[in-house]
């Protein structure tokens, strides 16, 4: 084990703990936004890290940059329709086809870019960290998404509601301090016509994007010898 | 207002970052009303004076349902508290409640607005110019990335025009709507794929994946960044010291406990507050400098 291998399970193993440990302890457990933010940036970091080590081509890395690209103009393209984006779709396609690190990278750095661009706020570390989660998931995936159709549209949707779940949590959190579980209850049943409509997007981006913008991928694959 | 015609954000990034840090990590932390109203406070004036009139009013219709929304939900989800107001379904709704509501309302919006404040005042070019020195291949995927998205726009919209004149992008009904657009994309994507190969060939060629390179950055550490950095220090450090003594406890329940007044307190919500209005303060300094200038002209 090298020198970087160490300092990433020193992230996971050490620091996060740790800081979970810091809230209970010193903040009475009250400031779980703050903590589960930290958690969320610190989880984003052995993967920077990793990136930053590596020797990545050059190619990877200006792909890398255009799928980000893509992710966030896809935003300001679409935004005719309101909560209907290709975030999703797009980090789940640059996850089941360029890799489990360049789909984690995709996800976590489509929130920071957009952060960049429309605003950055309490909601970033986490939408970094639950887009990146689901760009990691696909590329875990890969080999059966790319196969079955039916199974890449239901993991389009079921990664909609996941990822509105876990950003309701974090309204939650925000607005009451502590988790509320009626509070929560509230917030999902207000926000389900916008989760419907997003995991509908994702639905159909995939379903319209994936072949053809996987076929595409691979050809550039093959053709410049990634 | 031109955001290069903010004057806080001529300070070097490193400055400013360390402020925003510490000004949100207090305004997270505390509960206390006098220290959040303070935060909200320097919120709200820099908006004003750094926004245009229009700006000002499309914020101030999303601030304040939002305010309204967080403060008065509250009681209706927490019946914590020792004086009941009514009853709503059995329900107590409680003065303590009601109250907590307000002070997380001044909480939520005085952090949303600093958030504003640091996203206006940090350009990508600085964020990238941070970012460059821990981490120059995240900074250089991410600025490119920044650089491709209006490059990206610009031919979309060629591409868009190219298919109307062919007669290929129906707009009827929303599918129709969302195959010709799925269209234009594919071909975005082909074309922004075989440039960004290109890209990477030249960035090659130019020598990028030699070592020894160096990240560029146009921000220097002037005189007055020191002066910034020093103040922002001790005052952070001042209200770190009195938070940590306790000087700013704050309880809603059982029952709301009194602001404590004594002089240590006094001296963290004098040096908190200075903090929260630094970049107002220095807002109107330069704003009053380059009319005495002027004038004099």
């Amino acid at each position: 084990m090298n020198k970087k291998n160490i300092a990433k399970y020193i992230v996971l193993l050490v620091l996060v703990p740790l800081v979970v440990l810091l809230g209970a302890v010193a903040f009475d457990d009250k400031k779980y936004i703050f903590v589960s933010a930290c958690v969320a940036v610190l989880s984003c970091v052995p993967f920077f890290m990793s990136f930053e080590g590596k020797k990545t081509s050059t190619k990877r890395l200006v792909l890398l940059a255009v799928m980000l690209s893509f992710s966030v103009a896809g935003r300001y393209i679409f935004a005719f329709l309101p909560h209907f984006k290709p975030v999703t779709a797009i980090v789940v396609i640059a996850g089941i086809y360029l890799g489990t690190e360049s789909g984690f990278l995709c996800g976590a750095l489509s929130a920071l870019v957009s952060g960049f661009i429309f605003g950055l706020g309490p909601w970033t570390p986490f939408q970094m960290f639950a887009w990146g989660l689901i760009g990691l998931l696909s590329s875990l995936l890969s080999e059966f998404l790319k196969k079955n159709k039916i199974a890449l549209c239901v993991f389009g949707a079921v990664s909609g509601v996941l990822y509105s779940l876990l950003l309701d949590i974090v309204s939650t959190m925000w607005y009451d301090g502590v988790f509320n579980p009626s509070r929560y209850l509230a917030l999902f049943v207000t926000a389900l016509p916008v989760t419907a409509v997003y995991a509908a997007s994702n639905v159909i981006f995939l379903f319209l994007l994936a072949t053809p913008m996987g076929k595409k991928l691979e050809r550039i694959k093959i053709k410049y010898g990634l | 207002m031109n955001r290069n015609d903010i004057a806080f954000a001529r300070f070097h990034p490193t400055v400013l970052f360390f402020y925003f840090f510490c000004l949100i990590l207090f305004t997270v932390f505390t509960q206390n009303p006098v220290l959040l109203l303070s935060a909200l406070c320097g919120g709200i004036l820099f908006c004003a004076v750094t926004n245009t009139a229009k700006k000002n009013l499309a914020a101030a219709k999303l601030y304040v349902p939002m305010f309204l929304l967080v403060s008065m939900t509250n009681p209706i989800f927490s019946h914590s508290g020792a004086t009941p107001l009514f009853f709503m379904n059995d329900n107590p709704v409680t003065l303590e409640a009601l109250l907590c509501g307000v002070d997380l309302a001044v909480q939520v919006c005085a952090v949303m607005l600093i958030c504003g404040a640091f996203s206006r005042v940090m350009e990508s070019d600085k964020l990238l110019a941070l970012f460059g020195k821990l981490s120059p291949r995240l900074a250089t995927v991410l600025s490119m990335a920044l650089r491709f998205i209006p490059l990206l726009k610009r031919k979309w919209g060629e591409i868009c025009e190219a298919q109307r004149a062919l007669g290929y992008f129906r707009e009827e009904s929303f599918f129709d709507r969302i195959a010709s657009y799925a269209r234009v994309f594919s071909a975005l994507v082909t074309w922004a794929l075989e440039s960004s190969v290109d890209t990477a060939a030249s960035m090659s060629a130019r020598g990028y994946e030699l070592a020894g390179k160096k990240h560029f950055s146009l921000f220097r550490f002037t005189r007055g960044d020191g002066i910034m950095l020093a103040l922002t220090t001790a005052l952070s450090a001042v209200t770190l010291f009195g938070i940590l003594l306790g000087k700013a406890d704050f309880d809603f329940y059982p029952r709301i406990s009194e602001i404590n007044t004594d002089i240590f307190a006094i001296i963290t919500y004098a040096a908190f507050g200075t903090l929260a209005l630094l970049p107002f303060i220095f807002e109107v300094k330069e704003a009053l400098k380059w009319k005495y200038l002027r004038s004099k002209i």
